[in-house]
């Protein structure tokens, strides 16, 4: 096992040196610099000036010098400044990825609490009223948009009951109970979302495992109906259900920039993007890598989890 | 433009697919009408609104205390006033700081129109026979901010002089302070400055609201002015958390005794339009601005008490931009023809539900009373498809010819006005426009570069005030901010005699011949825009925006007025 650890990491180096390359390129790819969209509109500033400012900040060396620059800074965990306001990129990071992760985790929760005792249901009520409820709101979360459902609950909370989750974030040690008002309605919307996909793929699972032969044995023991599901065959149903959470927790921790915009939450998602528009590229080039390390790491811990799901698999 | 976008005025609504397609509808239909009786001249119809378009002040006496609060579609990108001219950034601080000289507020405006100049640290000024040399009396015992590294000391010539000399060493605003050839400070309360042309109007460009008074201290200590903001305004930042909040406290030690009344003013960043409005609806925002009357009905259905200000734009800040130093537009005939095979009616009346208005750069209140009609626009403003095609064919493109145009959607009508746009030079001129939408970064680099072929479309600047700014500064084929490319003698004759002229009544006259000119040779193709409305609580007194100057953005010095009425 400890092998097997030490090789997916190994792994790991060459998909984070590919993945810097390629976020360093793409950014240097895109017209315009963080300076141009700062100070060009004024039409105040001439090309010399310009030139000047580049020099002060390093984006006048060739790219080469700048990646190794760069690379060096990540290597050293020292990712410098945003070249767009003078924030260190560890600051602007501890800012963001406490929102980012407390929303993602709570959707997560909301999404799991929704999706498997629904996906169970269904897959042990096939083709009932109770069946066709679950899919038709698991098929509803999959087609319906974030942008769509959060505009449409801000919107009708604060028609029908004039109130709307607290703007401007505050965290959960300053006031647990003002963040937890802003939190749970975002959470909510992605939680649904989410719990589509987990609870049609646990409804196929289970039902998949409900036909095994051990599941049959069960039954014939006279073992309680809860037992044979929850015991039996949910364990074993999980490991498919697993793997996508696991992808969906690391879309989450890229950041879910449509949601974090609707309710005015300054997470990851927000940060990436406005550093995009910008072309910051220090902060930019460093949330992509966080993110694909993030991934990574996410990957190995699903894998992992196999292995106490099933007992029978063994990593060599 | 994205939540910070530092450019033209107005945020807009998202218009509904459904409903684009409905007005779009009528818009055709309209269309086959209005080509049928091509060569009428048809007057800018605008939808009456049931808002008055200027709250005075008001009479009861103000009350102190209470925290005004404004869900925000701006988050400001950094402090620092040399290099940015960003709304997100001027939204308040205006009120941290405080210009030489300022427009009115609306307290003591006698309308939405009022230019008039008042000091703000200077208690008055003059200029020299000559009007190179303009000397400015300073208040006495205005103080700093009480926060390190200034300490509350009290603000002197010197500082300004400071300030001046930084903004023409490098930034945003250098163009304009780098008129200056020198600055004497006779004693601590007298800045003298001295022109090197004369200039009749540098009163008004130091009144802009980007021309803030930042403290010397700070840009040594820190070596730029990206995280302290620190002035003698009404206000103290009191806090900046980027994409979350700006918290700004009353300022004890104002010069302004008594004011300002508000004791806290909380701009809270809210990119997404639904929830502004959202916000509103629930208490948690005093003011929101709407593009529609239908937005500001569906408010008043769960807010009846909102009150509302329709705030008609004096200008509109966007426009087709042509490569007019290239050809085929250096032709004359091909720019006269082109705007005239536009039809910017159907664009009012579709796009902008019959709100908006027709187009013109310069702001009308500098040269007459009324918005301009279409017929005020001169021949080459009205949709007269057969003449355009006839000159374009004198032109020598009896054929058309493929050109370009790139832009960035400030606003999601834009793309479609971009849309109608090719559909009419298509149709009336065979001209091919191949579109090419770009984000925002690429579009600035692009356009403010001034090298592309073919067509942009356009922009001027939303903070301006003055006349100077938007003539000289804007047209004179010298001028740096000069982005529609306007290389015409006439115009730079014009524009320069007007910094010579003291005389309004001359000024308006010159301005209007300038505005004349930039008609009849179409310099700057000006697209239809709209107007909108600011919605209040109805507990908020005097914050009705003002000509150029809205509440909630380059006019936030207007804060320092309000009052809450609860």
């Amino acid at each position: 096992m400890h092998k097997y650890i030490i090789r997916r990491l190994l792994l790991a180096v060459p998909v984070l040196l590919l993945s810097s390359l390629i976020v360093f390129g793409l950014m240097r790819v895109m017209p315009g610099d963080a300076l141009t969209a700062l100070m060009a509109e004024s039409g105040n500033v001439g090309e010399r000036e310009l030139q000047k400012l580049r020099k002060d900040l390093g984006l006048d060396r060739r790219y080469h010098e700048q990646y190794l620059i760069w690379l060096w800074q990540m290597v050293t965990f020292n990712p410098g400044d945003s070249i767009f306001t003078n924030e260190p990129i560890p600051v602007a990071l501890k800012k963001s990825i406490p929102v980012t992760l407390e929303l993602a985790t709570l959707a997560l929760i909301l999404g799991l609490v929704i999706a498997v005792p629904i996906g169970v249901l269904s897959a042990t009520r096939q083709d009932t009223p109770s069946d066709y409820t679950g899919r038709v709101v698991a098929v509803s979360g999959l087609s319906l948009p974030d942008f769509w459902l959060g505009t449409l609950v801000i919107t009708f909370a604060a028609i029908w009951f004039h109130w709307i989750p607290p703007i401007g974030y505050v965290s959960f040690w300053e006031s647990p109970w003002r963040n937890l008002q802003q939190f749970l309605l975002p959470a909510a919307v992605l939680g649904f979302r989410l719990s589509a996909a987990t609870m049609r793929m646990t409804r196929s699972t289970v039902l998949e495992v409900l036909r095994e032969d051990y599941v049959r044995t069960a039954w014939a023991k006279g073992l309680e109906g809860r037992i044979v599901v929850y015991k039996h065959a949910l364990k074993n149903a999980l490991i498919p259900v697993v793997t996508i959470v696991g992808g969906q927790l690391g879309t989450l921790l890229a950041g879910t920039v449509v949601v974090e915009t609707i309710f005015a939450l300054p997470g990851m998602g927000r940060l990436t993007v406005e550093a995009i528009l910008f072309r910051d590229y220090p902060v930019v080039q460093t949330n992509v890598m966080l993110v694909a390390a993030t991934l990574v790491t996410l990957n190995l811990l699903v894998d992992l989890s196999y292995a106490w799901l099933d007992p029978r698999i063994r990593y060599r | 433009m994205p939540a910070n976008n530092p450019g033209p005025i107005a945020v807009r609504r998202q218009m509904k697919r459904r409903e684009f397609l409905k007005h779009v509808g009528r818009g055709g239909v309209g269309a086959t009408v209005l080509v049928v009786g091509a060569g009428r001249a048809r007057v800018s119809a605008q939808t009456s609104s049931p808002y008055p378009d200027w709250i005075p002040a008001s009479t009861k006496p103000p009350k102190r205390g209470g925290v005004l609060t404004r869900a925000s579609a701006w988050d400001p990108p950094l402090l620092d006033p040399r290099l940015t001219q960003s709304v997100g950034l001027f939204q308040f601080a205006g009120l941290t700081s405080n210009r030489l000289v300022r427009y009115a507020f609306p307290d003591e405006a006698s309308g939405t129109s009022d230019l008039s100049l008042k000091g703000d640290l200077a208690e008055s000024w003059q200029s020299s026979s000559d009007h190179r040399v303009w000397t400015f009396k300073l208040r006495q015992g205005v103080k700093w901010h009480n926060v390190p590294p200034i300490n509350g000391r009290e603000l002197v010539a010197a500082d300004v002089k400071y300030c001046y000399e930084a903004y023409a060493k490098e930034g945003v605003q250098a163009f304009t302070f780098r008129e200056i050839e020198g600055m004497e400070t006779p004693d601590r309360y007298t800045l003298r400055v001295h022109l090197q042309t004369p200039n009749v109007l540098f009163p008004q460009n130091v009144a802009e609201s980007v021309t803030v008074i930042f403290p010397r201290e700070v840009l040594e200590e820190d070596g730029d002015l990206k995280k302290r903001l620190v002035g003698t305004g009404p206000y103290i930042l009191k806090e900046h958390t980027r994409k979350v909040r700006v918290v700004l406290t009353r300022n004890p030690d104002y010069y302004d005794k008594g004011r300002p009344y508000v004791d806290e003013y909380v701009i809270l960043s809210t990119p997404d339009d639904a929830t502004r409005v959202a916000a509103f609806r629930t208490g948690q925002s005093d003011i929101v601005w709407r593009a529609s009357l239908a937005d500001v009905e569906a408010i008043r259905k769960t807010n009846p008490a909102a009150v509302v200000q329709e705030y008609k734009n004096v200008l509109t800040p966007f426009g087709l931009a042509l490569a007019q130093d290239k050809p085929p537009f250096n032709d004359l005939r091909v720019r006269r023809a082109i705007s005239i095979a536009i039809d910017r009616q159907k664009q009012v009346d579709t796009l902008f539900e019959g709100h908006g208005f027709l187009g013109w750069g310069v702001p009308y209140i500098y040269y007459q009373d009324q918005p301009p009609t279409a017929a005020q626009l001169g021949p080459w403003w009205q949709y007269r498809p057969a003449e355009a095609k006839k000159l374009l064919a004198e032109a020598g493109h009896p054929n058309g010819f493929e050109t370009t145009i790139f832009y960035y959607e400030y606003f999601p009508q834009m793309t479609s006005q971009v849309q109608l746009v090719q559909q009419d030079l298509k149709r009336n001129l065979n001209i091919n426009v191949k579109i090419t939408k770009l984000d925002y970064t690429t579009y600035y680099g692009r356009y403010v570069e001034s090298k592309w072929d073919g067509m942009a479309w356009g922009f001027q600047s939303g903070h301006a005030v003055g006349l100077d700014e938007r003539t000289y500064m804007y047209m004179h084929s010298q001028s740096t901010k000069n982005f529609f490319r306007v290389n015409d003698p006439v115009i730079d004759e014009l524009s320069t005699k007007l910094r010579q002229t003291p005389d309004r009544a001359e000024q308006r006259v010159i301005t209007r011949k300038i505005v004349d000119r930039e008609f009849d040779q179409v310099l700057r193709m000006w697209m239809p825009y709209d107007n909108g409305f600011l919605v209040f609580q109805p507990y908020v007194r005097n914050a009705a925006a003002l000509a150029i100057r809205r509440t909630d953005g380059y006019g936030s010095p207007t804060i320092a007025r309000v009052w809450l009425d609860k």
